[in-house]
């Protein structure tokens, strides 16, 4: 029995459904989307994360989240402190909320540079080809050969000097300038995966008929590589985008682990538990702000695996 | 294959040079290397910073630095004092011909310190890295065969939780729960951190829980993985062919399926084995283990150059080797690739 259901050219291709908002690729994806479970389930995850950090941003001012108060250090969570007090009595819940600020913030932004720098450098590289492609897919190739851990590490420590870089206030708040330098950081040791899937898109769009028509009526390089190449580059570039979200958080979260990434007084979600790293017994120190991170990846990955899906058209499930 | 494994390394060559030489630049900016000696009890006076500073070379231009690193300065004169009084010729032989330089922190040879820490490390990595790929190759394949069962469905929910865990988030669980919370039960508790005593068993009983942790964490990602490719294997026209000539289920599913699904596993094997050697930062930080992971912290945190430089110089040789390798044992797999 379990060998016909492993023949999968054997089934039926299912026809595919009358979609009220236009066929175009893009409304016919959202839809296998809307019909994905596990994209749903991701999505209602990361809605949850988003929400706590808003609804809470709003409910809980910011001079709670670093205002601290030595006599009711490392308090058990109770009604008044839900999840209790730090080593130097700070409100945890007030600290993970604006921890998820940070940490949400950073993950997102650094993603969009990385999709930036990698877009262009895959564009670049798959329609110039020759010397140029070499020479970026070499650069590419030695910075996989390198754990990203240890060039963001050697890169945050270049750039995060504190004369050079100070700290900044914005909207009545001060930042660790850390806080931008790590956007950076991240995104540019992270960028190579998207390099060489845009990269691999280009080769093969590059060779397509309607390239060639539309050079044989005088379109330029950069109106070819723009109008008619970036598009079909949009699906690969938007699932490894999402995923990238989630990676960034994470190498963001070790970062501060180790206590070398964002610097005090701003809270993440990584550098709280690197202050909790020395508190393992008292479990709702390092608990939530992890559970925040698990709960982000998760979510993220689940929906990265659903567009992933729904973009790609022979998952006609 | 001489002719191709030849040409290989000459093509990475080039790549290792100038890597060697952006690594360099970028480890030397990250501080002064004699700031730790602020801290020190005997703390130098400025001539004699002067003179460590003079004899380590560290008064020289970046890019000179890096070409005694590369073939060392045993071939010129180095005025000590800064004027002339005592001229001492270089000790060092560079990268080039086996001198990774000396520790500017413990003043021992940098291939030393890798050498204390690396064996940790492989007691740590080896293990948890063999369990992880047998126990994904069964659990990938059993999956595999059974698409969109009820066993399918949990292994495949089961292993993007594990996925998406941040690994500090199960190893602080697992010292929660088998460190903290038994010995408050008056369980056998299992020790927190560290190698142990020395002997064999209390070694093994201290790697219970970072071998757990770093499996959790890397299985899932090879479960998917092999799980992904049997499938794409298992759908091919070969498999029902194989099927139809009356084959058994573990003959097609072994012989037909799994040999031509190890491909794309051997490619993902040769890109993480050389990262082996770096250790995981994250998990030997959480359970104190002196690992590669912590090595790198350490000389980071000083500014430990030479350190630095080799094991990072060291990772890339190993990523070369190992790609090297995966193509050679890739012939053996696949007998349609000739190079």
């Amino acid at each position: 029995m379990a060998t016909v259901k492993n023949v999968q050219a054997a089934q039926p291709v299912p026809k595919l459904q009358n979609y009220e908002k236009g066929t175009s690729n893009l409304s016919r994806s959202l839809a296998r989307l809307r019909r994905h479970r596990m994209a749903l389930v991701g999505a209602a995850l990361l809605v949850f994360v988003f929400g706590f950090v808003i609804v809470g941003s709003i409910l809980i001012p910011v001079r709670a989240s670093i205002y601290n108060e030595p006599a009711r250090a490392l308090q058990y969570p109770s009604g008044d402190l839900p999840f209790g007090t730090d080593v130097i009595g700070r409100d945890l819940l007030a600290r993970t909320v604006y921890g998820g600020q940070v940490s949400l913030f950073v993950g997102v932004t650094a993603v969009i540079v990385q999709m930036i720098v990698g877009t262009l450098i895959g564009l670049i590289g798959g329609y110039m080809g020759g010397a140029v492609d070499s020479l970026l897919m070499r650069l590419a190739e030695a910075m996989l050969s390198i754990p990203q851990l240890f060039l963001a590490l050697i890169a945050l420590r270049i750039f995060s000097d504190p004369t050079q870089f100070p700290d900044f206030t914005l909207f009545g708040r001060t930042y660790s300038s850390t806080m931008i330098v790590i956007v950076f950081v991240i995104g540019l040791t992270s960028w190579m995966r998207v390099a060489r899937i845009v990269r691999s898109v280009v080769l093969s769009v590059k060779e397509q008929e309607y390239i060639t028509s539309a050079r044989s009526i005088g379109a330029g390089n950069l109106r070819i590589i723009f109008r008619h190449v970036l598009p079909n580059c949009l699906a690969p570039i938007i699932v490894s985008a999402t995923l990238g979200v989630a990676s960034a958080i994470l190498l963001e979260a070790y970062l501060g682990f180790l206590g070398l990434g964002v610097r005090a007084p701003t809270p993440t979600w990584g550098n709280i538990m690197g202050e909790a790293n020395s508190y393992i017994g008292l479990w709702y120190y390092w608990f939530f702000p992890a559970l925040f991170i698990m709960l982000t990846t998760l979510g993220i990955n689940f929906l990265g695996d659903g567009l992933r899906d729904a973009f790609d058209p022979r998952s006609l499930r | 294959m001489t002719q191709y494994i030849l040409r290989r390394i000459l093509q990475a060559l080039p790549l290792l040079f100038i890597l060697s030489f952006v690594l360099f630049a970028f480890t030397n900016a990250l501080g002064d290397p004699l700031a730790v000696f602020a801290e020190s009890r005997q703390r130098p006076t400025a001539s004699q910073r002067e003179e460590i500073r003079r004899r380590m070379g560290l008064d020289r231009p970046m890019f000179e630095q890096y070409v005694t690193w590369m073939v060392g300065n045993d071939w010129q004169m180095i005025d000590v004092n800064g004027d002339g009084s005592n001229i001492q010729p270089g000790t060092r032989r560079g990268v080039l011909r086996g001198d990774l330089g000396v520790s500017f922190v413990t003043r021992k040879p940098a291939w030393t310190r890798i050498e204390e820490r690396l064996p940790a490390t492989l007691t740590l990595m080896i293990p948890s890295y063999t369990i992880t790929l047998v126990l994904a190759l069964a659990i990938g394949v059993y999956s595999a065969t059974r698409q969109y069962t009820l066993v399918d469905n949990i292994i495949t929910g089961a292993s993007f939780f594990f996925y998406s865990m941040p690994i500090f988030f199960i190893a602080l669980m697992t010292i929660y729960i088998f460190g903290v919370q038994f010995s408050r039960w008056d369980l056998p508790a299992l020790p927190i951190g560290g190698t142990g005593n020395g002997t064999t068993i209390d070694l093994i009983v201290h790697m219970l829980m970072p071998v757990f942790c770093l499996v959790a964490i890397q299985l899932a990602g090879y479960v998917r993985f092999i799980r992904s490719s049997m499938l794409e294997v298992l759908g091919q026209d070969y498999v029902r062919t194989a099927h139809s000539k009356g084959l058994s289920e573990s003959n097609v599913v072994r012989k037909h399926a799994l040999k031509n699904a190890a491909l794309p596993l051997i490619t993902l094997i040769g890109l993480d084995l050389p990262f082996l050697l770096a250790g995981a930062v994250v998990t030997e930080r959480i359970f104190a283990w002196p690992g590669m992971g912590r090595l790198f912290i350490e000389s980071f945190e000083r500014a430990d150059v030479p350190v630095m430089m080799a094991i990072l110089m060291l990772l890339c040789v190993m990523v070369v080797v190992f790609q090297i390798l995966t193509d050679v044992v890739y012939t053996w797999f696949d007998p349609r690739i000739r190079y």
